[in-house]
């Protein structure tokens, strides 16, 4: 497990650099920067908070934006709790877990779990959370004391890493075509939906329709294979 | 409700209270929504299907409307870039850390070369 979790854990770091970075731009200070990472561990979330108050968004408001934005981790827990769950999990650690979940977690656990015994798979889990919890700290401490030393090209090169880590991250934990189905259509939709439905609600939109039409298309190829 | 966000209370409330509770709350939720889903339950196949696109989603957000240096790249660049990943991806067997480096490569290189 730690040379095979290394590579992601350093990538979600570097990603986070930028998030340090968005932090002092938007006033916060290092530690609240650091603290951002530690509560909200989501790189998404934080980016939209720290742009929302860079651009004296009303809180409100950012909370909402927050909010809906964060509704994807009901599919993304709900997805991953049952496969580490045992009898005996209790519900703090079942909230804990909960916590931990975000894009790199999940997308390495739903792709390494099943190959790991029922007993082993929490332990791999928090492990691998925890590294990535340290890496993250660092590095969003890291960015937000070095931003404005980056040039542009860099510091745009660091904000793209999470997009493309994503994008790879979710092809390469794709088995059947309804999980690239569903990456590929949440793509080219997205314009549509950014267009189309309310302010805020754009994403959630998006997650459902794309989610769910590839999940139709994966199950008329089921039946064609069965028939 | 405003104030200084470089130290005192006021930047640990807002980060808590805006940002941390609106989010947490949805964690918190789906424990007791997950709670007797069998691991091989057919709607988890759905809800993963609209996890994978939730994702994609934000992808998407930070291609076609990217904050900070990002948005210094024009359009072209940017979508340029994620296809030279995702050759650089295919090309290596589905190599992770091949698309990584190759579209880092890319967005880097047309930063200096637009700026």
């Amino acid at each position: 497990m730690r040379v095979a979790a290394c590579g992601p854990m350093l990538i979600v770091s570097a990603s986070l650099l930028g998030v340090g970075g968005m932090a002092r731009a938007a006033g916060f200070s290092l530690e609240s920067a650091v603290a951002s990472t530690l509560l909200l561990w989501a790189g998404p979330a934080q980016l939209l908070f720290f742009s929302a108050v860079a651009a004296k968004t009303a809180w409100p408001a950012i909370a909402l934006t927050i909010s809906l934005s964060s509704v994807r981790f009901v599919p993304m827990c709900v997805a991953l709790l049952p496969m580490m769950r045992t009898k005996r999990t209790n519900t703090l650690t079942l909230l804990l877990a909960a916590h931990c979940v975000a894009v790199t977690v999940w997308a390495e656990s739903m792709r390494r779990l099943p190959a790991i015994p029922r007993g082993g798979r929490m332990p791999f889990f928090f492990g691998f959370s925890v590294m990535c919890f340290i890496g993250t700290t660092i590095s969003t401490g890291v960015g937000h004391a070095l931003v404005g030393e980056l040039p542009t090209p860099l510091a745009a090169g660091l904000l793209f890493l999470t997009p493309i880590y994503f994008v790879a991250t979710l092809l390469r934990a794709a088995k059947k075509p309804v999980d690239w189905l569903a990456l590929l259509i949440g793509l080219l939709i997205a314009p549509v939906t950014q267009a189309l439905a309310p302010e805020g609600f754009d994403l959630l939109a998006l997650g459902v329709v794309a989610g769910t039409a590839a999940t139709l298309i994966q199950r008329a190829l089921d039946t064609r294979t069965a028939a | 409700m405003t104030g200084d966000l470089s130290h005192g209370t006021w930047p640990w409330v807002a980060l808590i209270l805006f940002g941390f509770l609106p989010s947490e709350i949805w964690r918190t939720l789906s424990i007791f929504l997950s709670r007797g889903v069998d691991e091989n339950a057919p709607i988890l196949g759905w809800v993963r299907a609209v996890a994978t696109a939730l994702l994609a989603g934000v992808v998407a957000k930070l291609l076609l409307s990217p904050n900070g240096a990002l948005a210094a790249i024009p359009l072209a660049g940017r979508v340029g870039a994620m296809a030279v990943g995702l050759v650089a991806f295919w090309a290596t067997r589905r190599s992770v850390l091949a698309a990584v480096l190759a579209a880092e490569a890319a967005i880097v290189g047309v930063g200096y070369w637009v700026g």
